[in-house]
């Protein structure tokens, strides 16, 4: 019990930011599967706030895979409080919706799926309907990026031992405006590029923005058990969030690794 | 102390003329990424091919068997940063699926 107790404590001392009031973040592993409801609520009403970035876009949160053995299948998913607890509808594609309880915010409850710690990461979905497919529109992927962050999505087993991951755990929503902040956005499939269009302009992300980085990083391999990117890496890309020369209403467009010539 | 002068203005002029030795390239460095890819071929040159046309790539491999290898040209002293890259794309049967340069 002693050591329970000191590995408690020493998790509450390891997460300075973490506020009084966040329970599901102190845990002995400080990556808990769990979200704050709160936090999450959160990042609900900054998207509301901040809609300007994707005035017809609607907000789903989504679970992604942390590990090789995590089944994505049927994953169960409740709001937890002391006495609050209401089931979630978890989509086939991994998306839910949160609506705002009064009785859960008061219980500090947590958004909690039947899956053990590391086994998942979360991110928020943020999509303008109608768009080609393999796009995204680049103020749907802002908007993500902050609403990510107010609600801290990011998940990472050892922060210390991944640098900029401890930037995205411990920073807020301003993160996202940075010229160029590595916030992981993950694509549907492995990628091959991703290109930037607006208007005539057009232009290809360097590698180094694809992949979490790994071309400029020849340890990436033995940090990618401390990423939530440890099974995403393919898929992985950051984008230029900050640089206003790029529109909102810039079309980022994927090419992947299959198909195509 | 004329002909001295001479010998001086002459080695000094040599010394001018002649081009810096440059430095052999690095791992995944290249000259000219447009005349790298120029010396590849679609579907058909495979990982030891291109290793022997360019060099070590900067290699990125995926538990999927797909390969992303990456060249850079040496940064030139004027030249903005990121220098232009060669980005290929080894298929896990080992042969160039796709390339590019930016």
């Amino acid at each position: 019990m002693a050591v329970v107790s000191a590995v408690l404590l020493l998790g509450f001392l390891w997460a300075p930011h973490a506020q009084a009031n966040d329970a599901v973040v102190i845990t002995a592993l400080r990556d808990p599967v769990a979200k704050s409801y709160r936090r999450m609520i959160a990042g609900m009403e900054l998207f509301e706030k901040r809609r300007g970035l994707a005035p017809a876009a609607s907000l789903r949160f989504k679970l992604l895979p942390r590990n090789r053995r995590t089944d994505m299948e049927s994953v169960q998913l409740a709001i937890e409080g002391s006495s609050f607890w209401k089931a979630l509808e978890v989509a086939p594609d991994h998306t839910f919706t949160l609506e705002r309880h009064d009785a859960a915010l008061k219980e500090n409850a947590s958004v909690m799926p039947d899956r053990k710690a590391g086994t998942l990461t979360w991110r928020a979905e943020i999509r303008t309907p109608g768009l080609p497919p393999d796009t995204r529109r680049l103020g749907d992927l802002r908007l993500e990026c902050e609403v990510g962050m107010q609600a801290r999505l990011i998940s990472n087993y050892r922060p210390l031992f991944f640098g900029w991951m401890d930037a995205l755990v411990r920073e807020g929503p301003e993160y996202c405006r940075r010229d160029a902040p590595r916030y992981l956005f993950f694509a549907d499939r492995p990628l091959w590029s991703v290109t930037l269009v607006a208007g005539a302009r057009r232009e290809v992300l360097p590698v180094d923005r694809l992949y979490g980085g790994a071309s400029r990083d020849p340890d990436w391999k033995e940090d990618l058990p401390y990423c939530d990117c440890e099974v995403l890496m393919d898929r992985a890309y950051f984008l230029p969030l900050g640089d206003p020369s790029w529109p909102d209403d810039t079309r980022v467009e994927f090419e992947y690794m299959e198909g195509g010539a | 102390m004329r002909a001295l002068l001479a010998a001086c203005a002459f080695l000094g002029g040599c010394a001018v003329v002649q081009p810096p030795a440059e430095p052999p390239l690095g791992p995944g460095e290249i000259r000219s990424a447009p005349a790298a890819l120029q010396a590849l071929a679609l579907g058909k040159s495979r990982k030891a091919d291109v290793r022997a046309a360019l060099g070590e790539a900067t290699v990125i491999d995926f538990e999927s068997g797909y390969e992303v290898w990456v060249y850079r040209e040496r940064p030139r002293d004027k030249a903005p940063p990121p220098a232009p890259e060669l980005v290929l794309l080894f298929a896990p049967s080992g042969v160039l699926a796709k390339a590019r340069v930016r």
